[in-house]
């Protein structure tokens, strides 16, 4: 039998592939079904689900009712809607901060030296590595009333003589978005390292050659060669911050409901499965629609993330 | 980077993780002989009486900052039981997890009002008196309550309030009711727990009707009163509330005895107000889960925490009401200025008038959905 | 045109950006030290050595360790070194597992053909476009409703029952660590030069050998690659092991996140300090070695 195995490429590439295909089918797919089963159900008073087939739980997501002021036959209430919205928002803007910071710093270390560019990248792994909660934890108390940043501020004003009143930054969506640029600024910084560092040398002297100024070489030979980077960044930070619920959570003061908030909700505190698992489901579904979109335009980008 | 090199950088970090893994997970330590004495310089009494366990491992869910840390070691030095402790900040929380299936506790700390949803719910294992001999020092008063009668599932732990905590320093007009609360002159400075029941209650309460209420045209009531505040509310929180205000990010709101106490020690400005309508009032308990596995160890842990000479440490470490009076006897002969500090305190020994004002959280059954509804929506907006 | 000119608006930006990345950590670092307990603002070193910590109300006046005080407090902490322990050990066993069938797919998908590829390569890309929330719950619906049903069925009792723990968050994690694997194995595997094999075979190899000794040693470095990306991603997870873990398989960022819960004092600032001091040196080994490594080249 060893030796038919042997012969039969399709037989080993099955074998090889199964095992990985078995644990993600377990352990991705069939929660995934579970969800979705789960979501179409009916919450009993004690939390518990009741399974049956309805779309009440969707129906709430976009605040759909018959029971309308003015005599409307159907109405919207958009407080779900707006927390996707929210969501949504603080994706995109995250990420535009986050690349155009990322953006010079992955410029500078691809254009350094190569025996410099090691320790320039180094440098911006570590606070990778160091713990993504630890990391939250640092900014609540840099931006507490009496925290560090408040308390550098009052130096210089005090030194100018101009009247200080500490600014009020934590539990606001502000202390929020700038959470969530830290956590994932470094991972926007590496894959447009990687891009920019492929680029041929040679493609600049070619430029100078045509007579290309430092701006035009840039616009018309660095960013279009580097868009695969970005796009490789910008999928791995838009997808986690639609999910992240820590950030919103210590440093928004639980005031600050996003997506990933209103499911972890629905879990914990709610006891309402059914709405949570819709709420999921619509989560994954909008992430997957603007991640298609984005890279048909844009490519993929996956030579970056593992380059 | 080449194989060699590699291949002892695995090495090592197997090395490592082993090493941790090891110190970690310590062998349970021998009984011997001789005095028990914690890191902090705690001399552990002996159980009494002794119960015989053969389990080895004891699983608790239970509140955050909650059990005195002397009393964690103590029972493990006594006994050769390890004990795993796992920590939520809110009944609905531990409820998920607990009925969600698959966690393999055996003590949680549920609050009254939830204990009629597990018992409803099946997750609860009757209790044998007869193994707890020292269910005896508790006070008659916490026993046989409406969520529990006879005490079939449950003992008590510790008891308090929520109500209205205020940093008179930086407040001007000290707020005195719930109702206060609402005054535009407060926006943006208050922590509120994070807590559907409690600030629907107190919600329900400034209207003038039962923190308990099941009709619905009442708590449609309470979700508008209710959104006008949440705008003003700065930061929700059931974890450690305290710490906003020690902080300064918040000056004034909602939070329990507890954590009252232990920012009014911090800053003594910090002041704990019984409001006219009423302070909530709870009590949290002991439940053993239906899958206990440990259930000797979990008798033997009971046994032991109720004993006047253990359960004191409550009175020192955390400093909430007291429902063991073999502890209270105990503090107040053995150690007057622990004792005197909790008697003297009016946010640990509350007045005759705020408890009769006072207002107990019950289980609504089918009506709780209604309540997790308003919360939702009204956090959301 | 000099490659290495970079304009003041980069270097400016540059250092702007390296600043906002280390001042947190520099603050917790610094915070670390702090004598005030109540931790809020920074009220300066502990001043002085002594037998036994000496408290001003909420300042440490004094302390054996002087102002290392909070980092021997956080010795003292049973409950971290198990979180270490148990963080290290769930990293280490997941990411053997998740690199060997990571490797074993990245092969199938990149050399064969079969009837099972298109459903392998898709459920390979769910993990990376899912937020981790929704898997975590997922995943803590499945294993709810699993342990439920065995425990019932086969009258499970005690230890036996099946329950949340280590081994839950052992195999979530090799669940969302494999398809990373499979990609930079993948990556590597696609510019492999195959004529060397083909040299090998026409020599005589059969396949296996062939495998061994050929392409196995080419394809190493880019196994070790994913293999080092899958131990950081399971010991940084959070979210996943939030929902799958039970007693006695706390991980460290679930510690930290427990510890952010109660009163905090500095020693979450040291066990912070003492995990970059960590990182940095094991990053520093990796990069020294690497560096050895290109020279030997």
């Amino acid at each position: 039998m060893l030796q038919r195995l042997r012969e039969n490429k399709s037989a080993q590439g099955t074998l090889l592939a199964l095992p990985t295909t078995v644990w993600l089918f377990i352990l991705l797919i069939i929660p995934l079904i579970l969800t979705l089963i789960v979501s179409f159900g009916r919450r009993s008073p004690d939390g518990d689900v009741i399974y049956t087939f309805t779309l009440d739980n969707y129906a709430r997501l976009i605040g759909y009712s018959t029971d309308c002021p003015d005599g409307q036959t159907a109405c919207f209430d958009s407080l779900y809607v707006n927390i996707l919205g929210r969501s949504l928002s603080l994706a995109f803007n995250t990420t535009l901060f986050v690349i155009t910071l990322a953006y010079p710093l992955a410029y500078f270390i691809a254009r350094a030296h190569p025996k410099q560019r090691n320790l320039y990248l180094f440098m911006v792994l570590i606070p990778l590595w160091t713990n993504f909660v630890i990391r939250v934890y640092a900014w609540m108390m840099l931006l507490r009333k009496e925290g560090a940043i408040n308390i550098i501020l009052g130096w210089v004003m005090n030194a100018l003589n101009i009247p200080f009143t500490p600014l009020e930054m934590l539990y606001t969506p502000g202390a929020v978005l700038v959470g969530m640029i830290y956590e994932f600024l470094p991972f926007m910084i590496l894959p447009i390292y990687t891009s920019l560092e492929k680029i041929d040398a040679s493609l600049y002297e070619a430029a100078a050659d045509l007579g290309a100024n430092s701006v035009k070489t840039f616009l018309r030979v660095t960013l279009p060669l580097s868009m695969p980077g970005v796009v490789a960044g910008t999928i791995l930070v838009f997808i986690p911050v639609m999910g992240t619920f820590i950030v919103s959570d210590i440093l928004g003061g639980r005031q600050v409901i996003l997506v990933g908030n209103l499911i972890q909700r629905q879990f914990l505190d709610a006891r309402d499965p059914t709405f949570g698992s819709a709420a999921s489901l619509i989560l994954m579904v909008l992430t997957l629609i603007v991640t298609y979109f984005y890279t048909r335009k844009f490519g993929f980008g996956e030579e970056i993330v593992v380059g | 980077m080449n194989k060699s090199n590699l291949f002892k950088l695995l090495a090592l970090l197997v090395i490592a993780s082993l090493a941790l893994a090891a110190c970690g997970a310590e062998a349970t330590p021998a009984v011997d002989a001789g005095p028990k004495v914690t890191s902090n310089g705690f001399t552990c009494p002996e159980p009494s009486p002794r119960i015989d366990v053969t389990s080895t491992e004891l699983n608790i869910f239970v509140w955050t900052e909650y059990i005195p840390q002397d009393m964690l070691d103590c029972f493990e030095l006594v006994y050769p039981i390890k004990l795993n402790r796992d920590e939520y900040s809110s009944n609905e929380e531990m409820y998920a997890k607990v009925s969600a299936g698959g966690s393999a506790y055996d003590l949680v700390q549920p609050t009254d009002y939830i204990i009629g949803l597990m018992i409803r719910q099946e997750l609860l294992k009757e209790l044998d008196k007869a193994q707890m001999p020292n269910i005896v020092n508790f006070d008659d008063g916490w026993m046989n309550q409406d969520f529990d009668p006879g005490n079939k599932y449950s003992i008590p732990y510790l008891a308090g309030t929520d109500s209205i905590v205020v940093n008179t320093d930086t407040v001007e007009n000290v707020p005195q009711s719930w109702a206060d609360l609402w005054k535009p002159e407060y926006a943006g400075k208050m922590i509120f727990l994070d807590d559907s029941r409690a600030v629907i209650g107190i919600t329900l309460l400034t209207l003038g009707y039962d923190v308990n209420t099941t009709d619905p045209a009442q708590l449609e009531e309470a979700k508008a009163k209710l959104a006008e505040l949440v705008p003003n509310i700065k930061v929700f929180d059931s974890d450690s509330p305290k710490t906003a205000l020690i902080a300064g990010d918040a000056d004034l709101g909602m939070a329990w005895t507890g954590e009252a106490f232990i920012a009014n020690q911090e800053n003594p400005a910090i002041q704990y107000i019984y409001p006219t309508e009423g302070p909530i009032l709870w009590q949290d308990n002991w439940v053993m889960l239906k899958d206990a596995a440990h259930e000797d160890a979990a008798y033997a842990w009971l046994n032991y925490t109720m004993q006047g000479d253990v359960f004191w440490l409550t009175i020192r470490d955390f400093q909430y009401t007291n429902p063991n009076k073999a502890a209270i006897e105990y503090a107040k002969a053995n150690y007057p200025d622990v004792y005197n500090a909790y008697a003297d305190s009016p946010i640990t020994n509350p007045p005759a008038e705020a408890v009769a004002n006072g207002h107990g959280i019950t289980d609504v059954g089918d009506a709780t959905p209604l309540y997790d509804d308003i919360w939702v929506e009204v956090k959301g907006q | 045109m000099n490659p290495f000119r970079r304009s003041p608006f980069v270097i400016v930006a540059t250092v702007l950006v390296y600043f906002f990345l280390y001042a947190p950590i520099i603050g917790l670092v610094l915070y670390s030290f702090n004598a005030s307990r109540a931790n809020v603002t920074f009220q300066g070193f502990i001043p002085a050595f002594s037998e036994r910590v000496v408290m001003d109300g909420s300042l440490v006046k004094s302390s054996p360790c002087g102002p290392f005080h909070w980092y021997c407090d956080l010795a003292k902490n049973d409950d971290v070194a198990e979180a270490a322990g148990n963080t290290l050990t769930i990293a280490f066993t997941s990411t053997i597992v998740a690199t060997i069938i990571g490797t074993m797919s990245a092969l199938a998908l990149q050399r064969y053909n079969f009837k099972m590829k298109p459903f392998s390569q898709l459920s390979l890309y769910i993990p990376i476009v899912i937020p981790e929330i929704v898997m975590g719950i997922g995943i803590l619906t499945l294993f709810s409703q699993f342990f439920g049903w065995a425990n019932n069925t086969f009258n499970l009792v005690g230890d036996s029952r099946l329950s949340l723990g280590i081994a839950t968050v052992t195999v979530s994690h090799i669940a969302f660590m494999v398809p990373f694997v499979t990609l930079v194995v993948q990556a590597r595997l696609q510019g492999f030069d195959k004529s060397f094999e083909e040299a090998a075979m026409d020599l005589g190899a059969n396949e296996w050998i062939t495998f061994r000794r050929i392409t196995f040693p080419m394809i190493l470095p880019g196994i070790l690659s994913g293999a080092l990306l899958a131990f950081t991603l399971s010991l940084d997870d959070f979210v996943i092991t939030f929902f799958t873990n039970g007693p006695g398989s706390t991980t460290l960022p679930i510690y930290v996140y427990g510890l952010l819960r109660r009163i905090i004092t500095p020693q979450v600032n040291a066990l912070s300090t003492v995990w970059i001091l960590v990182v940095f040196f094991a990053v520093l080994l990796l990069q020294i070695l690497q560096n050895r490594e290109q020279k030997q080249q």
